[in-house]
């Protein structure tokens, strides 16, 4: 009943993140998606009532809730850049798109996993979908912060993909996943910086030609 | 007989649960405001008043109070009928059915609008129209997730289809990220403008309806949030929490939420009616 719910809300913030127009609505939806990454962890841990999910969704909070939006809004600031996200594909024709996919992941789960109603295989459609809207959203983005958002939010689908599948990975390997991801932002802000100081922009579809 | 005392206290509650809402607000707001019985004492104080009708109007002016009340008892009448525990198979034809009287309802509220020629009539009833022809389609869709929806409760795809028509009942009720009742502004006013022509007991049946219209999309959302239902008081019991949670979350709503620019709303709109289409695929396949 509270997983379908929180599963549910996940999908949702999902969908938000397609009909975002702005780099701020943007990453509010990340920051949503990510909370209810987090009650689903916390939802599990308590469940499972094991110390190793609790610190894991300890650090989902720290990481996913609180620092990378900073961090990303950080960039947004500093680059001084105009909110718009650069789409290639406008929202109404991106939700079509998302729909389909999401459609396409329950086909494959219930192909594959054949689980209905049972919370693992709706974990599992969710991440999916996540996972593909993520893939979708670094497609159709022309801005770099755009696409950072779309592999972030893959990142998070992943993870809630290998906590269905695997009922929590080793703990070392989730706290080098943590600071994988945290390295990559930190990056990725410098990059997006220094990208806007010598090109004055930050889109993409600008930077097919070389610069003479 | 329990039917009957359903309709009863279903319509005699309604203006109540309008008049929650606003306390609620207010409340939120640090605000005192009116008291929760507000909105029965303006039914009362319309319905007593005299009544002022312009020179330049036919017989639609005079007949769509009528007709939209009636369509809203009907509608009411409807989905009583394919509420849990008295549903068969075919009952959810009768959900379909409420939404098209309700339909016709707003279709001759509209056209009252327009008949006065007065400005504002007619732009409150082009947004009105341009409204709920985005709405219809996810309140439709979202509807057809409970029939297609086999035995047990598929709580992912009912949340979902929840949270659609969550969305569909903000923009029907005319509540704040689409429209704001509140207000009598003629650039945002939307289901006001509509009715500005109208006065004394027609206007007081009109915004009867407009309470008896939100209990019946709050009962509906009520089934999707807690699709278990009970019979006897204890149901009754249920039934009132349920719409007093539902009552909090739209007032929260309301506070929190800024009222979007009209051409924004196309997107609100378009979000749920593609939250409904992936409950609905969810439900079909068993998810």
């Amino acid at each position: 009943m509270i997983i379908g719910i929180i599963l549910g809300c996940f999908l949702v913030s999902t969908f938000l993140l397609v009909i975002a127009k702005r780099i701020t609505a943007l990453v509010h939806a990340f920051r949503m998606q990510s909370v209810f990454l987090f009650l689903y962890t916390l939802y599990m841990s308590i469940g499972q009532q094991s110390t190793e999910l609790f610190a894991v969704c300890a650090l989902v909070l720290a990481l996913k809730v609180v620092i990378i939006p900073l961090v990303l809004m950080r960039i947004t600031r500093r680059i001084n850049t105009e909110e718009d996200l650069g789409l290639l594909i406008n929202p109404q024709i991106s939700l079509v798109v998302a729909a389909v996919l999401a459609y396409l992941s329950y086909l494959f789960t219930y192909n594959a996993m054949g689980l209905a109603h049972s919370s693992a295989s709706i974990a599992f459609v969710a991440s999916m979908a996540a996972a593909s809207i993520g893939f979708f959203l670094m497609v159709s983005r022309m801005k770099a912060l755009g696409q950072v958002v779309g592999l972030l939010v893959m990142e998070n689908a992943i993870f809630l993909a290998a906590s269905v599948i695997t009922g929590g990975m080793p703990f070392f390997a989730e706290i080098a996943l943590f600071f994988d991801v945290l390295v990559f932002v930190v990056i990725v802000e410098v990059f997006v910086y220094k990208v806007n100081r010598l090109f004055t922009h930050i889109d993409t579809s600008k930077m097919q030609s070389l610069k003479g | 007989m329990i039917m009957t005392c359903k309709v009863l206290l279903i319509c005699l509650s309604a203006p109540l649960v309008s008049g929650m809402i606003r306390k609620m607000k207010n409340i939120v707001r640090m605000r005192k405001g009116p008291g929760i019985l507000q909105p029965y004492c303006d039914l009362m104080k319309l319905f007593s008043k005299e009544e002022v009708v312009s020179k330049n109007v036919s017989w639609i002016f005079y007949a769509s109070p009528a007709i939209v009340f009636s369509s809203g008892i009907s509608a009411l009448l409807l989905i009583l009928i394919a509420s849990p525990g008295y549903q068969d198979a075919g009952s959810f034809a009768f959900l379909i059915a409420a939404f098209f009287v309700l339909g016709l309802g707003r279709f001759f509220q509209a056209l009252a609008g327009i008949d006065a020629g007065s400005s504002f009539g007619g732009m409150g009833s082009s947004r009105e129209m341009f409204i709920s022809s985005f709405a219809e389609p996810a309140a439709f869709i979202s509807i057809f997730v409970l029939c297609v929806s086999g035995p047990g409760t598929p709580v992912f795809s009912f949340f979902l289809a929840a949270a659609a028509l969550f969305m569909v009942i903000l923009a029907e009720t005319s509540r704040i990220p689409v429209d704001n009742r509140e207000t009598h502004l003629e650039l945002t006013m939307v289901h006001e403008a509509m009715l500005l022509e109208y006065s004394g007991p027609s206007l007081g049946l009109i915004e009867l309806t407009g309470h008896i219209r939100q209990m019946i999309f709050f009962t509906m959302l009520s089934w999707y949030l807690f699709p278990v239902a009970r019979a006897g008081s204890l149901g009754w019991i249920l039934f009132g929490l349920r719409i007093m949670a539902i009552i909090l979350a739209v007032a929260l709503v309301e506070v929190s939420v800024a009222k979007m620019r009209l051409f924004r709303v196309v997107d609100f709109l378009s979000f749920a009616f593609f939250i409904a289409l992936v409950a609905s695929i969810a439900a079909g396949l068993g998810v």
